[in-house]
């Protein structure tokens, strides 16, 4: 030991022995380097470097010598840790978990990251899919979030210069496009134009599936008439105050666009994912040109619906919310009537106090957020990301609040931001369904982990107990078991495994029994491997003097094999296991990589990486594969690394050469 | 030696035919019912107007003569594994199986399997071969060089690549180097064996071909390079620390003479099956990598075989494979009787 102090690494050794081993072998274990010290120093008292310690020990101290293997078990230990126990804090985590408006997503953290100088000045906020475009009253346009649109190369962050000189009045955000009128009534948009979404061109006239922008609006509208924009996928409409509509875009994401077209009898319009909803001056249904659609509502999530007439009875819808699925009618007397689908995890609308009613409703892609005459917020609808759960206690001064999908802001009187909730971004990243990486990480890392462990499981039981027999028992029991060993690890491990997993897919299995076939599969064609292991050392075993003396004294042949020589060569097989598992994960990875393992929606390590054999979308989307890789193969050089240190500190050889 | 390799092939051949019984046990479990398909595709092309109950009476009548023409009128799974083998009878009365060189015939393809899986052998071996001598031309001099310096500074440096190549899935490696030569630099086209619609001949088409082929070379070289020499670095250690060895330094023997001649010698017997094993694994393909490129290998015709249930195909490949496995073994068991000449395989 040339240093006096401890580094890191040595401080870590012995805690985990510690752990381990508890105090007084800790002390024992590190004495012997103090006292070297205190050799060097010149005391001469009795060296207890030379005392004999037990095999076991020695291995383990040796192991905790080096550095690179303690960092290894920590990381393994982590990584464990992370995939068992990480599930249980993220319970709305779901396989099949699909968002079509947040597909192939970068990682960001910055959907909620409201520019400073719009902070105290927001005059409208308004997001529809990954970029959010604010407003401030002095008529400046921003946007934040993920500006760039998937790998068109179009980035909605470059606002065209003319917006940015114009006072702007009206501002809307669709699923990649952004549009905005002045002052003056002038009429902009940049962003993606492949629909029709912003300017009208010769390709979107020929295309019949397109609604081109009414000339009315190209033409300029007069802003202090305009009642509301909105925008919705991949369409957009304005709403004046006389009740004439403008709305133009894509007919397929839309199908009911025609039914709004030319109207001038609007109350409301709103976008859902798939139709156009709107409120007709009546005010006493929801329109949307499709018969039967919209036309039950209940008080509260869950309840059984009514018929629209008998639920209003008299009352009139003031105005009309709607998020992917479903829509949030706000009543003349301040309560709500709810409309359409709800998905399964939801916060429930809230009870408000006597006397207090709601004054606006936001949309969000699945929540809804409201303020009421007293200045609180409230949300409730989907809670994936935590966005229905408004600091309702905190805000007591909202005058307005402004949804983006997954988020809420609420702003007060003089237009200052108060508060904002929801989902902040993805730290890896979205995937090809729009589910977050990170998580699937966490959950494939799970799946990948049991399956090698569990595989690996198998193949001890049957190779140790298979290598045990042969080789104690020898003579025709050995050549017959080794015959069966030689025609199982004769068959070439991928076709086989490919023909396996095919006709698993045939059987109608349920994922987890699937995902124990693979484990099966994988544990019995490795097994040969330990046999010879376990056979090879038992050979050289069984000669030895304890094992005679056991035979002399008529211990019987099954417990000489399982208790006395299993024991003495348990240290060469744990290191096989340490680096039978890595091979089982990435075995498995490579499998499920094919798209022959575990089957997507069920994630795995290996799984989520197939997208990147397409060299475009390797480069395109790099997060759906780099992050997932790094920690794969960061943690099987952990688990190798251990592996390793294993067999040097237990070969008896190696203490020379250090 | 004679009787040895006698013995070993016949035991061989009992377990090729174990195997391959277990196999086609196996994919009779897959849903191809070619006979029905077939009679289905007839009575579909037959024009005429049958009641529904002529209809009847006609499919069974055709469909009991695919079953016969194809030899599964009978549900015991011994005489349709014998037929197969060409060993029992058709309906007609005629064997028509492998051993009278009826391997099957591709219905994805619409060629017999030999056919098909001829030029899929050629592509899997060039490249195979290809790489094979660059992971061996590789790591064998720095597996040498690492065992003989062991811990030196150049063998840590070199460890720590070949742990993180080790512990890193192939197709992880194989995507990295896409991005890199492909995406990025755009040195070397992504997928194809060459230029779609080039007619270019000698010189220029060698030229074109060795263009596509470089990459995915690269790659099966880098994707087994670490793995091999992790091998080749222990068996030489362990080599190096014979008592042979050090009887050799002190009789004064140069140390080249020690670790080419005597120490290499010794680390040889291990690695001989797997060096055995590489060079006949070429003829299997490689998967991944051939999925990945698109390359039109083994690999990637019995995947596509897999997926898309082409029975006959898959069978005549996995005997491929299982004969393989099998010769290759008896191959590196012969060998270890020449790199050392302790065994005396004969006795």
């Amino acid at each position: 030991m040339k240093e006096n102090r401890e580094n890191i690494f040595q401080k870590l050794g012995r805690w985990v022995t510690r752990m381990f081993m508890g105090p007084a072998y800790e002390d024992r274990m590190y004495r012997k380097s103090k006292k070297a010290e205190e050799k060097k120093d010149g005391e001469n008292k009795p060296d207890d470097s030379e005392l004999i310690v037990s095999p076991g020990r020695q291995v383990l101290q040796r192991f905790f010598e080096r550095k690179f293997a303690v960092i290894s078990v920590g990381v393994v230990l982590i990584m464990f840790c992370v995939v068992f126990i990480g599930p249980l804090f993220m319970p709305k985590y779901y396989d099949a978990y699909t968002e079509t408006t947040q597909k192939d997503l970068p990682p960001t953290m910055s959907f909620m990251k409201v520019p400073k100088e719009l902070q105290n000045d927001i005059k409208m906020i308004d997001n529809y899919g990954s970029f959010t475009v604010g407003l401030s009253n002095s008529g400046k346009v921003y946007v934040w979030g993920i500006t760039r649109i998937g790998a068109t190369g179009l980035d909605v962050k470059h606002i065209p210069e003319e917006v940015q000189n114009a006072k702007i009045e009206w501002v809307s955000a669709g699923i990649d496009h952004i549009i905005a009128i002045d002052e003056n009534g002038k009429f902009y948009g940049w962003g993606s134009n492949q629909f029709g979404q912003y300017a009208v061109t010769e390709k979107v006239l020929s295309n019949p599936n397109l609604a081109p922008v009414p000339e009315e609006v190209l033409d300029g509208v007069d802003p202090d008439q305009i009642q509301k924009v909105t925008s919705g996928y991949q369409a957009s409409a304005i709403l004046m105050q006389d009740g004439t509509l403008y709305i133009w875009g894509n007919k397929q994401a839309y199908s009911n666009i025609d039914s709004f077209i030319g109207k001038t009898n609007m109350e409301d319009v709103d976008f859902t994912l798939n139709y156009v909803v709107g409120l007709t001056k009546d005010r006493n249904s929801v329109f949307c040109g499709v018969r039967g659609l919209y036309n039950t509502a209940r008080a509260a999530i869950g309840d059984k619906g009514t018929k629209m007439t008998e639920f209003l009875n008299g009352r009139k819808i003031e105005s009309v919310t709607a998020t992917t699925k479903s829509i949030c009618c706000l009543l003349d007397d301040g309560s709500v009537a709810l409309v359409g689908d709800f998905p399964t995890d939801t916060t429930q609308v809230p009870t408000l106090a006597e006397g207090e009613y709601y004054t606006e409703i936001q949309g969000g892609a699945y929540h809804f957020t409201a303020c009421t005459n007293l200045g609180h917020v409230y949300s409730w609808g989907g809670d994936h990301f935590y966005q229905a759960e408004a600091p309702t206690g905190k805000i007591t001064n909202a005058a307005k609040v402004y949804t983006g999908s997954f988020q809420s802001y609420a702003v007060d009187e003089n237009d200052q931001l108060l508060g904002k909730w929801g989902l902040k971004g993805y730290l890896f990243g979205t995937d090809d369904a729009g589910a977050d990486i990170a998580s699937r990480v966490v959950a494939g890392g799970r799946v990948t982990m049991t399956v090698g462990a569990i595989a690996v499981i198998i193949e001890i039981l049957i190779g140790v107990t298979i290598g045990l027999i042969s080789g104690y028992a020898g003579g025709w029991v050995d050549i017959l078991l080794m015959r069966i060993a030689e025609v199982f690890y004769s068959i070439p491990l991928y076709p086989f495994m490919l023909i396996l997993s095919s006709l698993l897919a045939q059987a109608s299995l349920t994922q987890n029994q699937r995902l124990l076939m693979i484990m099966v599969i994988l544990g019995v064609l490795g097994w040969p491997g330990f046999a010879y292991i376990t056979r090879a050392q038992i050979l050289v075993a069984r000669e030895s003097e304890y094992v005679t003396a056991a035979q002399a004294m008529g211990v019987k042949e099954g417990r000489i094999a399982f208790k006395h020589i299993l024991p003495n060569i348990i240290s060469v097989i744990l290191v096989n296991i340490v680096l039978s598992f890595a091979a089982s994960m990435q075995t498995e990875t490579s499998l499920s990589f094919l798209g022959f393992g575990v089957m997507y929606p069920q994630p795995s390590w290996g799984n989520m990486l197939t997208r990147a054999s397409n060299a475009t979308a390797a480069i395109n989307f790099w997060w759906q594969w780099l992050f997932t890789s790094i920690i794969l193969v960061f943690t099987a050089v952990c688990i190798n690394t251990i592996g390793d240190t294993i067999r040097d500190v237990m070969d008896p050889k190696s203490s020379n050469d250090k | 030696m004679g009787r040895y390799i006698v013995k070993r092939l016949v035991y061989m051949i009992f377990v090729f035919i174990l195997l391959t019984f277990l196999l086609f046990l196996l994919y009779q479990l897959m849903p191809a019912n070619r006979a029905y398909t077939d009679a289905k595709t007839e009575l579909a092309g037959l024009k005429n107007s049958l009641s529904a109950a002529e209809q009847d009476t006609k499919f069974q009548e055709l469909y009991l003569k695919y079953q016969r023409r194809y030899g599964t009128d009978t549900n015991n799974k011994m005489i349709l594994y014998l037929r197969w083998l060409g060993l029992y009878p058709f309906y007609d009365g005629k064997c028509n199986g492998i051993f009278q060189g009826n391997f099957g015939f591709s219905y994805q393809h619409n060629a017999p399997v030999v056919k098909v899986v001829g030029p899929a052998i050629r592509n899997s071996m060039l490249i195979g071969l290809i790489s094979e001598i660059c992971v061996l031309g590789v790591t064998i001099p720095l597996g040498i060089k690492c065992a003989v310096k062991k811990n030196s500074r150049f063998d840590r440096g070199t460890q720590v690549f070949t742990l993180i190549g080790f512990s890193t899935p192939s197709f992880i490696i194989y995507i990295l180097f896409i991005v890199f030569f492909c995406s990025i630099l755009g040195w070397f086209p992504v997928s194809g064996m060459k230029t779609p619609g080039s007619t270019a001949t000698g010189w220029a088409n060698a030229k074109d071909v060795l263009h596509h082929v470089a990459l995915p070379c690269i790659c099966l070289t880098f994707g087994s390079l670490a793995s091999i020499m992790r091998i080749t670095r222990a068996s030489m250690i362990d080599a190096l620390s014979l008592d042979c060895i050090r009887t050799a330094r002190a009789k004064g023997l140069r140390e080249k003479v020690v670790i080419y001649s005597h120490a290499w010698r010794n680390a040889l017997v291990p690695l001989v099956s797997i060096f055995v094993g590489g060079f006949f694994g070429i003829i299997s393909g490689a998967m991944i990598m051939e999925t990945m490129f698109g390359f039109k290998g083994m690999g990637l015709l019995y995947l596509n075989a897999v997926r898309t249930a082409d029975y006959d195909l898959i069978m005549f490949m996995q005997v491929i494979y299982t004969f393989i496995g099998l010769f290759s073994n008896l191959v590196s068991d012969l060998c270890y009787g020449l790199v050392d000449p302790r065994v005396r395989i004969s006795k």
